[in-house]
């Protein structure tokens, strides 16, 4: 589920990333709220422990193949949904700094696809309604398996609409969503199943970690006055990143190549403008695509080359 | 299970110092513009892609890693986009040029597009990763206005993979020494090992915090003021800004061919 | 701050939804006093030194820090003289570096950047860590990090330090280490260990714990040699053929 940059365009990219910035600087407000101090320290662990537990495989069973977790639902189960966000948001930024596992400029449709959905939609809206506050083993793993088919199907959903949106698959919407559903379908159960295993598991052995989260809810130092202030945040980034998306839309539109028919526009500079494939040009001039092609990686080639030897030199003394 | 041990060799090998002398903040910025420029290349226009690897391959010799390295680690990516861009040849049959008689079809052009803005991207957040270390990326957000909550959370959860990663190694040992030769578990015993290591995770966190609240803690982390940019720094940026944006702006391939 | 001693006064402690884990316990450190806490696991001894910093409050009886109770009115300054070192280092160096760990301290305090740039490198050259502050914790050896876990509290310049199984999973070479580095610090010191032989080396005196309740507090030579100590099993057997003479 995670994207790659390959399949964003950034008109889509970057609409996703004001977006889940939004989310991320509601979310810290709200998390510095919480009167738990030790909620800093918890959450860092547990978000070295959804790493971990990533990569810990479980059996499908019948089929032979295995699956891991994501881990939204539960970790909002544990720490409620915002903290919850912010810790995958941290997982996922981490996998993608460091792992390069998730594209940068992806980040933000991943955040929204992955975190957002699972933590801030599927648990509030699925999970506590059935689960509610009696943490019946029954009703728990329930639960768990509604809100994680329903995070992870929104997820496809999105996942579908930002790649179409980006303009990357020929598929035409309709059979790449049928495509992605039933097999998120599937990955939810399992994770949903999962989670209420690991959540049975904690609610035998050790309650209050499952008590101690119930309270969190309700304790906001002063929750009207934050709250609105929360608000205004999000509206004025919801309405930047519609804004943006509506702009990028337009340009997009109106001017397949907008950036460069925008410079050009600016500058006035007719020199360049031959340069600049015809915006408008239903088909642009194919011919000198195999001959640029091969130029080019015949140049880059040359400059790997120059590059090594010069810097190698310089490395090796060094 | 391998999964845990390779990430526990990767996460110790990134704690070397990083490659590059230029810091993070201008790592970023350079980073971020060459993918808005890489992805914002049309699909159909493959031949003004290529040139944009000009900055992985400059880049990953000056900064002492090797084009090689940089570009083995980049495959990974192409069975995921292989997945997405299959399709397109066989949707999109339209005939974009010939070579030789051989007829080229627009939805080939497109998915060879696509494997490159593919290859390209990842390269370049590689060069970011080898290059950057993580907490001075850390700095980087911060100077970017990134909540400070999520900087600490994001510093707190790095320091502490490798040591629930070892934690879950040492149980998946103990688990793989009383043998079931299998490589994952049955559902119930994920759920019972998972959850333990759910259970010390949060006892640890507890132990953290009772160790914080010793040294004085009271509810705000101190961050350590970032360090300011290197002229180095500024240069290495301007200079790579204005070289991607000429690629991008420029078709290159229409000039010389 | 002239008396650096703990005093407990029929402390108790119950766990909440738990029973009770230390039954009225009474004893005084005096200032510069080194004292060993011994005892078997399970007897008590964490419980009892995190009531010593108020990280949990007696249910009844009152520890005392110099001339302070422990309150949650007085939490702040008690927990600036006494400095905790627990027994996982992994969980007292929680920031990028340790460089940041050892400043962690001295800035909730609330002191100026050069009064904790001195008090960090003062601490590491105590520890013996000179010049590493800038390395992130995981790239430090075992012995290191105790060391490091170590400096993060002396750069408070805590008058008590209390430790909990400091010599715990340190190799030979560590543990000599650390027992210099403590033979070092001046002032009180209250140590938590299975280590006897280094409890013979750096506490005179010894406290033992058993199920919650004080069974002897004497010199340590008296328990570990004395033929009716009631320390006796938790003291090793020493190696009897090397030791003990051979009739010839």
């Amino acid at each position: 589920m995670h994207m790659a940059d390959a399949l964003v365009s950034p008109p889509v990219a970057i609409t996703a990333g004001v977006a889940a910035a939004a989310l991320i600087v509601v979310a810290s407000r709200k998390v510095s709220q919480i009167k738990r101090e030790d909620i800093l320290p918890l959450m860092g662990v547990m978000g070295a422990f959804v790493f971990a537990a990533q990569m810990i495989n479980f059996s499908i069973p019948g089929t032979g193949s295995s699956g891991h977790i994501i881990g939204g639902v539960l970790l909002a189960a544990l720490m409620g949904p915002w903290a919850a966000f912010i810790t995958l948001a941290s997982v996922l930024i981490i996998q993608c700094l460091v792992f390069a596992d998730g594209g940068l400029m992806a980040l933000g449709c991943n955040l929204i696809n992955m975190g957002a959905m699972s933590c801030l939609v599927a648990f509030p809206l699925i999970y506590r309604p059935i689960a509610g506050r009696s943490l019946k083993k029954g009703r728990v793993m329930l639960a768990s398996i509604a809100a994680c088919i329903v995070g992870l199907e929104l997820g496809a959903l999105l996942v579908t609409g930002e790649t179409e949106l980006s303009g990357i698959t020929a598929l035409p919407a309709s059979q790449f969503l049928m495509f992605m559903l039933p097999i998120h379908l599937a990955i939810g159960l399992c994770e949903g199943v999962a989670t209420g295993a690991v959540l049975c598991f904690v609610q035998s052995y050790k309650p209050d970690m499952l008590y101690r989260t119930d309270r969190l809810y309700e304790n906001p130092s002063q929750p009207k006055k934050m709250t609105r202030k929360s608000k205004v945040v999000l509206t004025v980034f919801a309405v930047l990143a519609l804004a943006m998306g509506v702009a990028f839309t337009w340009i997009a539109s109106s001017n397949p190549d907008g950036l460069e028919w925008s410079i050009a526009r600016i500058t006035g500079d007719t020199e360049l403008a031959p340069a600049i494939t015809p915006a408008t040009a239903l088909m642009p001039d194919y011919n000198s695509t195999f001959s640029g092609v091969l130029g080019g990686l015949i140049v880059v080639a040359l400059l790997w080359g120059f590059c090594s030897i010069i810097f190698r030199k310089r490395h090796a003394k060094a | 299970m391998p999964k845990l041990e390779n990430a526990l060799i990767s996460l110790n090998s990134l704690s070397r110092p990083a490659a590059g002398k230029v810091s993070a903040p201008a790592l970023l910025v350079v980073t971020l513009v060459y993918l808005v420029a890489v992805l914002s290349v049309p699909l159909y226009a493959p031949q003004r892609i290529v040139w944009l690897a000009v900055y992985p391959v400059v880049q990953s010799e000056m900064s002492g890693i090797g084009f090689a390295r940089v570009f083995g680690k980049s495959l990974w990516v192409l069975p995921l986009i292989l997945l997405i861009g299959i399709f397109n040849p066989f949707i999109d049959t339209q005939t974009a040029f010939t070579i030789g008689g051989v007829a080229v079809s627009r939805g080939w052009v497109s998915f060879f597009s696509i494997m490159l803005r593919g290859l390209l991207a990842v390269q370049a957040v590689v060069i970011l990763t080898m290059t950057a270390g993580f907490y001075d990326m850390c700095h980087a957000m911060r100077r970017f206005g990134c909540p400070k909550v999520l900087v600490t959370q994001l510093q707190f959860t790095y320091r502490y993979m490798v040591v629930v990663v070892e934690e879950a190694v040492g149980m998946d040992r103990a688990r793989k020494a009383r043998g079931f030769g299998r490589n994952s578990y049955p559902l119930r015993m994920w759920g019972r090992m998972v959850g333990q290591l759910l259970v010390r995770s949060y006892e640890r966190a507890t132990r953290i915090y009772r160790a914080m609240l010793s040294r004085g803690f009271d509810g705000t982390m101190p961050l350590s003021r970032p360090q300011h940019m290197s002229g180095l720094s500024w240069v290495f940026m301007l200079i790579w800004v204005a070289v991607m944006l000429a690629l991008r702006l420029i078709n290159i391939s229409q000039l010389i061919f | 701050m002239s008396h650096h001693y703990i005093q407990f006064k029929d402390v108790r402690y119950a766990y909440p939804r738990g029973s009770e884990v230390l039954h009225g316990i009474n004893f005084r450190i005096t200032h510069g006093e080194h004292v060993a806490l011994l005892g078997l696991n399970g007897s008590g001894k964490s419980t009892l030194l995190l009531q010593i910093n108020g990280l949990l409050m007696p249910t009844s009886g009152q520890v005392i820090i110099g001339d302070i109770p422990v309150t949650r009115k007085t939490l702040r300054i008690v927990r600036q003289t006494v400095g905790m070192v627990f027994q996982n280092s992994d969980d007292m160096l929680f920031m990028p570096t340790i460089g940041e760990d050892i400043a962690f301290g001295p800035r909730n305090m609330g002191l100026p950047d050069e009064e904790v740039t001195r008090r960090v490198n003062g601490a590491l050259d105590a520890v013996g860590l000179t010049g590493l502050g800038d390395r992130p914790a995981f790239t430090l050896s075992g012995g290191q990090r105790r060391a490091a876990a170590i400096a993060s509290v002396l750069s408070m310049e805590p008058n008590i330090l209390v430790l909990d199984e400091p010599s715990a999973n340190l190799d030979a070479r560590a543990r000599r280490q650390l027992i210099d580095i403590l033979k070092q610090f001046h002032h009180t010191i209250l140590l938590a260990t299975h280590d006897t032989d280094m409890a013979l080396e750096l506490c005179p005196r010894s406290i033992v714990l058993y199920s919650g309740k004080i069974a002897a507090d004497a010199p340590t030579a008296a328990l570990a040699l004395g033929e009716d100590s009631p320390a006796r099993n938790l003291f090793r057997t020493p190696a009897a053929p090397a030791l003990t003479p051979t009739p010839n």
